[in-house]
């Protein structure tokens, strides 16, 4: 499943890491000097004498009243948003739930919790499969499914998939209504011993 | 229940002209080049490869930063509540304002730094998950992946079935499956014919979006 958020977030810390690294290695190996490029002018570290934060640097703005509420909130707003960060790579995010029928009279929800357990069940009924494990994700109206599935020895994955297609998926696509359900599918195979059949 | 040859693709792979009889015999089958590519209109949802999460990075880092800025955010408070900064911080501010940039260290953690984010950034640009090799499109919504190493189980217990195989071994790279085989009876040739047809059918019964090219040896097994 793509997590844009988390792609995002960790392309930014990348290039913020590559940016100061490289700021520092162009100045301290003086290569404005040696392969002759001229640095544009507000740029900090221009040669390998300056330091990497100097006194006056940083108590600058000290006598300005909005610095240290600044500084605070911004080191405040960063933690936080670390914090939350890292809490969601262990949140689970199933069951979520499925809008099944929606009327006047109200709507009928499916627990996610029941419908992975009846897509389980059913994929671990197919032929060639010996386990099967089924995770609802996305909102309630559209719902995705990420399943593990455990193969047999003799199985054949491509025939695997197709029946658990036509026949798992479109049972839970038919028996919910919705006709869009996206499906991931991982196949794996425990490891065991070589075995001559005759 | 037999699947028949997928439509678009050719079934199965050429075997190599009949090769000596002693010794190691290789048949190839050649890769048959890509089929299950993008059909239009599936957008993200084509057969392509199945993306990580990126958990793992993103816990590390999203820790990194959380445990930075409240250490700072902790001992900047303290300090603005009149108690006395904490000594790492100003020895910190006092390296920071003397070390020059051409210090070894300086530069040794530039380097690491501008290695760390690069690898961050290959880390967010990329899919990840190698150990997955992808498998054809059955239908648009369904996305399927094989680990590497059930393909090359099943590909192992297959190859095994055919008579006068007595042990096999098998690596299934991304690209590539090499089966290496030792025989105790019967001609090598007859074995190894066996084997590439073998191979033939269990190879697109894996159905994987890119076919893999397939090599074979096949060698007389050293007498027990």
């Amino acid at each position: 499943m793509r997590t844009p958020v988390n792609r995002t977030l960790l392309c930014l810390a990348g290039l913020v890491l590559l940016a100061v690294g490289c700021a520092v290695l162009i100045g301290g190996l003086d290569l404005p000097r040696r392969w002759g490029f001229a640095l544009p002018s507000w740029w900090s570290y221009r040669g390998p004498h300056d330091v990497l934060l100097d006194v006056r640097a940083r108590t600058r703005y000290r006598k300005e009243g909005w610095w240290w509420p600044a500084v605070i909130g911004g080191l405040a707003v960063l933690a936080v948003a670390a914090l939350f960060w890292l809490l969601a790579q262990f949140r689970h995010r199933g069951p979520g739930r499925m809008l099944v029928h929606s009327g006047e009279d109200g709507d009928v929800v499916l627990r996610g919790r029941a419908m992975e357990q009846a897509l389980a069940a059913d994929a671990a009924e197919l032929p060639g499969v010996l386990g099967a494990d089924a995770l609802l994700t996305g909102g309630r109206t559209r719902p995705r499914v990420e399943m593990r599935m455990l193969l047999d020895r003799f199985a054949g994955p491509a025939e695997v998939v197709s029946e658990l297609d036509g026949r798992v998926l479109a049972e839970a696509r038919t028996s919910t209504g919705v006709d869009w359900l996206p499906a991931e599918v991982r196949l794996q195979a425990e490891r065991h011993r070589a075995r001559r059949v005759r | 229940m037999r699947r028949g040859p997928p439509p678009g693709g050719r079934a199965g792979g050429r075997v190599g002209g009949p090769g000596r009889a002693r010794g190691p015999c290789r048949g190839r089958t050649a890769a048959l080049g890509r089929h299950g590519a993008r059909r239009a209109g599936e957008g993200d949802m084509t057969g392509g490869r199945l993306w990580s999460a990126r958990r793992v990075p993103s816990a590390l880092t999203a820790c990194a930063v959380l445990a930075l800025a409240g250490t700072f955010l902790y001992d900047i408070t303290a300090v603005r509540a009149g108690h006395p900064a904490m000594s790492w911080r100003t020895a910190l501010a006092r390296q920071l304002a003397t070390r020059p940039l051409h210090d070894p260290w300086v530069l040794t953690g530039a380097t690491l730094a501008a290695l760390l984010g690069l690898w961050l950034v290959i880390l967010a640009l990329t899919p990840g998950l190698r150990s997955l090799l992808p498998m054809r499109p059955v239908a648009p919504p369904v996305r399927a992946a094989l680990a590497r190493t059930a393909a090359a189980l099943l590909v192992r217990d297959r190859v095994l079935e055919v008579s006068g195989v007595r042990s096999a071994r098998v690596t299934v790279s991304r690209r590539a499956i090499r089966v290496r085989a030792d025989s105790h009876f019967r001609e090598l040739d007859d074995v190894r014919q066996d084997v590439d047809a073998a191979l033939r059918e269990t190879v697109r019964g894996l159905g994987l979006a890119r076919r893999p090219a397939v090599s074979v040896t096949v060698r007389r097994a050293a007498r027990r």
